[in-house]
């Protein structure tokens, strides 16, 4: 296929794609080949060789047929066939560059797309495009032939001319005119194939000039303008000659052309772009190209042209709008089926140098607007002399305190403009005065609460599940507080005594406000307690109140709690329970005690990070709500052994307590007249309609919330929207590492982002303003959230029926300007918008049934990926493939290597080599994969001794030589630029089952895996629904 | 004589009934205005709800015991719904989900309320009704 689209510039690359498209720039050129092609139908004309130059068009091609297609448009760009070289094909495009879209008038692309029809041709898919085609096509007896014909003509501007297509056959034409060649008709349909239909089948004659002909069907073409040539293309069969035969194949890409409207019609560049689909419905070939569908393997990029147009806005890393275009009339937004919201990441790290500026306004106080209270910002403006400014989210005049009071220069900007951050910058930083204050800062608290229960003595597991993670906790454990008595490690023979004297050591470790005396309460007077006892369940909540406090609950949570109050029990061993209405229910917590302790911690304002490492169930759908309502976070190490992940534990449980955190926050998010922020999604509270609670929030929380419209119709020309973010306090000692805001030990702060949007009529715009990530993210967010209330199923029927309904829509924008046949259409902004649905709905939380992810971890994977900032999501649901091993085996410096390996590959197991070693990753983990016949040096020098053994045993640390040190340091690269979480390295060997199948397999989500899609069926499938009327 | 007691009974109940039906929707106004903060507005309507259940269910059974079958039909559905939440223990309001489930908790009330007031307005009849059949 072609897909059209070349123009995005990923692939240029990929000469296969877009085959022509790019050809010529511009009209102009001719097209070299002209090609006739005829798809397959029909015939395709031919060729017109004599092309004439002029004009003529060459056309042709009929395509027709079914709706393949599609193309039309494009003019001949192909080159098919030998004679032309074509090389070109390939990706031409240079000129067009990126941006074809395809309407452009050149022929950009399209063509190709045809292809679809391939089918007949055989291998369609692949070829399609371009030349090569034709010899393959085996079948046809037509032949080929040879080129001969083909003859180049020029298309160049055809317009006028006619094109006619050529019916088939022969006859053709009666149109004389045209340039045709008619003459020759070659044509050929060849093929029985295709045969397609065509109804018209024979005779073809007719078409007259006129454009086209025929058009079969569907999608006719376009109307061609004038001109275009198109031929109709009859029907097909004909017998014809040979000749055109060889067309035949190609014609796959051929498209039509339209070239000759070219000129006229680069006015209107659209921009769209497109991918073409060729397949004949009912045919198996699927008429794709899986090599030219767009992936996002630079990575997510921010898109820059708006930001360029709003400077004055904070940066996208705090704040994301799905799209920047806001709709003017609520049936504008309605007719927009993605999420219209915001992803925002107030605490977002920034690089050095973009650090957000703080603001003190000692004396005159922060200066806010009095009626909607927000909060000076870039975009306020200033009038009667700098007396008064005006507010720009609800326009109303205040007046400009004595102290603030500036002279407006000739423009009617303040003087001192240059001094005042918060008039310049989209985010800065306030340092609140007293009255934003209930109570000094005080140091938060961290409290840890471990279980320590005894199932792993019965089973003589003790050791090693047990006594693991607490030591591993313990070193942290140590630089914070007093160390946990080193009895209740050892003694861990009958939990409660030990559990007893756990508890009476709390009360020395948190002489400051937490009074844990009754702590365990009922679950623990539970004699025959064996297996857990959790402290949460008895927090002393009225003492907590007593004496407020803030901080952060670590619990870490090694078996499913089974007394006392909040017990839960084993579920989500029920196979039957999936695909029934009551499949969800496993996804909830079980016991309302979860929810009630998370709501009563967070108005204590404490945050609770779960840490939970049971290799069995432990219900990690009734313990993350704690995380979720607190602001929170989930961590889970299956089956953890503290040989292996011990490290990756210690690394996070560091960044948690280290990264930058602000405590006790609430956050609220204005936003202009006419528009208001109506549902929220992530791990927070809500405390108001509107208020976000936040007990602790850091850089790798984000949340989202979508927006509607209050009024029928906005009239204003921009929406602002204005993050608040207003830390109670600060803070604080955070006793590992100081970092920039504790250093004002205890200092509160408002942080705040202004961003600007345009209000607009068209729906249009607000598709090529689109930020597909924030889409993506918001998507994630509510379909998890249904899961919570429905079948899984349903929740990725509904993200795809969103997404085919966004398509459909932005389809029937064009369809009726633009001939699109059979090709698919989006904005390029939404380019990876279907790959990213593919793979949220293979996504941890959402993939399959039962079997194919364990309860818990489904739940922990939902539970984190409610909190991601959008850039982590991205890569976390479209991981990179990297290959090594020409890396190691280079000599080169990794410091110029670094660079080259971050060439992404398509997430398809096609492309594993097997003599190659690729790293996997998403963010999370690392996988590395050792290819079956990879050079055994390679795996002794990175393995030592172990190379030979089970992978799944081994683990990687640095050999004494050069390829395992550069490996290491290429690894270490790759965790420093993702900080937030610890990529722990998993070994596979390929072919090593079923390991590889879980680790890697399940995880290419291009493939297609037990019933899910490959990324080529879920386009074909999309397409055909985005086709289908409603 | 005793009919005319019966029925200010149900009455009565009935009146405990939209009383503390609107008490719960006037909470969660209020939540919906941010004039009382999620909590204490979770907790006073949950404190109502098992009196209501329980004023409820006296009153379908009053109903049966009487033999007021109309009222007792009409009121079973009534009766049913709060027993298949209790039983999945989802009758009293999510503290940290009230705002997503805002609208439709109070959409319920209103229907709770709907079928109380025809309830209501059917015993008024019957009270007067009563009343005036005394007198003949």
């Amino acid at each position: 296929m072609g897909t059209e689209n070349p123009g995005r510039q990923q692939f240029p690359a990929r000469p296969a794609a877009t085959p022509f498209a790019a050809a010529p720039p511009q009209n102009m050129m001719p097209f070299s080949s002209s090609g006739p092609v005829v798809g397959s139908e029909a015939s395709g004309f031919r060729p017109t060789p004599p092309a004439a130059p002029q004009p003529t068009v060459p056309s042709s091609m009929p395509v027709l047929g079914s709706e393949a297609s599609g193309f039309r448009s494009l003019p001949p760009a192909r080159f098919n066939d030998p004679s032309v070289p074509s090389p070109p094909t390939s990706n031409v495009p240079p000129p067009v560059g990126p941006f074809q879209r395809f309407p452009t008038p050149p022929f950009p692309s399209t063509a190709q797309a045809p292809l679809s029809r391939a089918p007949p041709m055989g291998q369609p898919l692949s070829q399609p495009p371009m030349g090569q085609p034709l010899a393959q096509p085996p079948a046809p007896p037509v032949s080929f032939r040879p080129q001969p014909q083909m003859p180049p003509v020029p298309m160049g501007s055809p317009p006028q001319s006619v094109n006619y297509a050529s019916p088939n056959v022969n006859f053709p034409y009666p149109a004389s005119d045209s340039t045709f060649p008619a003459p020759r008709p070659n044509f050929q349909p060849s093929f029985p194939g295709y045969v397609q239909m065509q109804s018209n089948a024979d005779s073809p004659a007719p078409p007259i000039q006129s454009t086209f002909p025929a058009q079969q069907g569907g999608y006719a073409p376009p109307p061609v303008s004038s001109s275009s040539p198109f031929l109709a293309h009859q029907g097909g069969y004909f017998p014809p000659p040979p000749v055109a035969a060889p067309m035949g194949m190609q014609s796959q890409m051929q498209h039509l052309g339209s070239g000759p409207p070219i000129g006229s019609i680069q006015g209107l560049i659209e921009d769209f772009s497109s991918l073409s689909i060729g397949s004949v419905p009912g045919s198996i070939d699927p008429g794709i190209d899986p090599k030219a569908l767009p992936r996002p393997l630079e990575g997510d990029v921010e898109r820059k042209l708006f930001a360029e147009m709003y400077p004055l806005n904070c940066d996208p890393r705090y704040l994301r709008l799905t799209t920047s275009a806001i709709p003017n009339s609520q049936s504008l937004a309605s007719r927009w089926h993605l999420p219209l919201g915001a992803v925002v990441c107030p605490l977002a790290e920034a690089p050095d140098g973009e650090e957000v500026p703080v603001v003190n306004f000692a004396s005159s106080g922060i200066i806010r607007c009095r009626r909607c209270r927000t909060y000076v910002n870039p975009f306020v403006t200033f009038t009667d002399a700098g007396r008064k400014w005006r507010c720009n989210i609800c326009s109303l005049l205040n007046d400009v305190p004595g102290e603030y009071f500036a002279h407006l220069d000739a423009t009617g900007r303040r003087i001192d403009l240059d001094q005042r951050p918060e008039l310049t910058k989209g985010s800065v930083e306030f340092v609140a005065p007293t009255e934003y204050m209930m109570r000094p800062p005080m140091p938060p608290v961290y409290f840890f609460l471990i279980d320590v229960s005894v199932s792993a003595v019965r089973s003589g597991m003790i050791e090693s599940s047990l006594t693991q993670p607490q030591m591993m906790v313990v070193s942290d454990l140590d630089d914070i507080f007093v160390p946990l008595p080193d009895d209740l490690l050892v003694n861990l023979s009958e939990s409660k005594s030990v559990v007893e004297t756990f508890l009476d050591s709390l009360p020395s470790m948190f002489q400051d406000n937490l009074n844990v005396e009754s702590a365990f309460g009922p679950a623990l007077k539970a004699a025959y307690m064996v297996m857990v006892c959790m402290l949460t369940e008895t927090l002393p909540i009225d003492k907590l109140y007593l004496e407020p406090t803030w901080g952060e609950m670590l619990i870490f949570q090694n078996t499913l709690p089974s007394l006392g109050v909040g017990r839960l029990k084993l579920r989500g061993d029920d196979l039957r329970v999936y695909g029934t209405d009551k499949e969800h229910i496993l996804r909830l917590p079980e016991d309302p005690f979860y929810k009630q302790m998370a709501a009563e911690l967070t108005k204590v304002q404490i945050a609770v990070n779960v840490y939970a490492f049971s290799d069995k169930y432990t219900d990690i759908a009734s313990l993350g709500t704690l995380a979720k309502y607190t602001g929170g976070q989930v961590y889970y190490y299956p089956s953890f052994q503290s040989a292996t992940h011990g490290d990756k534990l210690r690394k996070e449980l560091t960044r948690d307590l280290t990264r930058e955190t602000a405590w006790e926050a609430v956050m609220r998010i204005r936003c202009g007249k006419g528009v208001r922020f109506t549902s929220y999604h992530g791990n927070f509270m809500l405390r108001s309609t509107d208020l976000m609670a936040l007990p602790a929030v850091d850089c790798d929380k984000a949340y989202a919330a979508q927006l509607s419209l209050e009024e029928t119709l906005l009239t204003t020309q921009t929406v602002y929207f204005q993050v608040a973010l207003l830390t109670c306090s600060k803070v604080v000692d955070v006793p590992v590492t100081i970092n920039r805001y504790t250093a004002s030990c205890g200092e509160r702060r408002i942080r705040v982002h202004t961003a600007a949007a345009p209000v607009v009529a068209d729906l249009g715009e607000m598709y090529r303003q689109a930020d597909s990530g924030a889409i993506v993210s918001l998507f994630s967010r509510l379909a998890i959230e249904k899961t919570l209330s429905h079948k899984l199923e349903e929740a990725r029927n509904s993200l795809q029926l969103r997404i085919v309904k966004a398509l459909k829509e932005y389809r029937n924008l064009y369809a009726v300007q633009h001939r699109l046949g059979g090709r698919m259409i989006y904005p390029e902004s939404l380019m990876f918008l279907p790959l990213y649905g593919l793979a949220l709905c293979r996504s941890t939380p959402l993939r399959g049934g039962y079997a194919d992810a364990p309860l818990d971890e489904r739940c922990s994977a939902g539970y984190t990926m409610m909190a991601l900032p959008v850039k982590k999501l991205l890569k976390l649901l479209y991981p990179s493939l990297i290959r090594l091993d020409e890396h190691l085996l280079k000599g080169s410096d990794l410091v110029d290597n670094f660079k080259n390996l971050e060439k992404r590959l398509p997430l398809a197991a096609e492309n594993l080599d097997s003599r190659g070693l690729y790293l996997y990753d998403d963010g999370f983990r690392f996988i590395i994969w050792f290819g079956r016949v990879l050079s055994p040096d390679v795996a002794m020098n990175l393995l030592g001794a172990d190379f030979a053994a089970e992978l799944s045993k081994v683990n990687l640390y640095e050999h004494d030589n050069e390829m395992s040190r550069k490996l290491m340091r290429i690894l270490e690269k790759f965790r420093e630029n993702d900080q937030s979480y610890y990529q722990l390295c998993h070994l596979v060997r390929q072919g090593e089952q079923p390991r590889e199948g879980f680790l890697l397999l399940s995880n290419l989500v291009e493939d297609q895996m037990g019933g899910a899609n490959g990324y080529v069926d879920w386009i074909l499938q999309i397409h055909r629904q985005v086709q289908q009327n409603p | 004589m005793r009919e005319l007691w019966l029925w200010l009974f149900s009455f009565f109940l009935l009146i405990g009934l939209l009383c503390t039906l609107g008490f719960q929707i006037v909470c969660l106004v209020d939540l919906e205005f941010d004039y009382i903060n999620p909590y204490d507005s979770a907790s006073r309507i949950n404190k109502t709800i098992l009196p209501e259940f329980i004023v409820q269910g006296l009153l379908c059974f009053f109903s049966l015991i009487t033999g007021n079958w109309l009222v007792f039909l009409f009121s079973l559905p009534y009766l049913f719904y709060n027993v298949r939440m209790y039983m999945q223990r989802q009758h009293l309001v999510d503290v940290t989900e009230i705002y997503n489930q805002m609208r439709w908790e109070k959409k319920k009330r209103f229907f709770k309320i709907a079928n109380v007031l025809v309830l209501f307005f059917l015993s008024l009849f019957w009270l007067i009704w009563s009343i005036t059949d005394d007198d003949e």
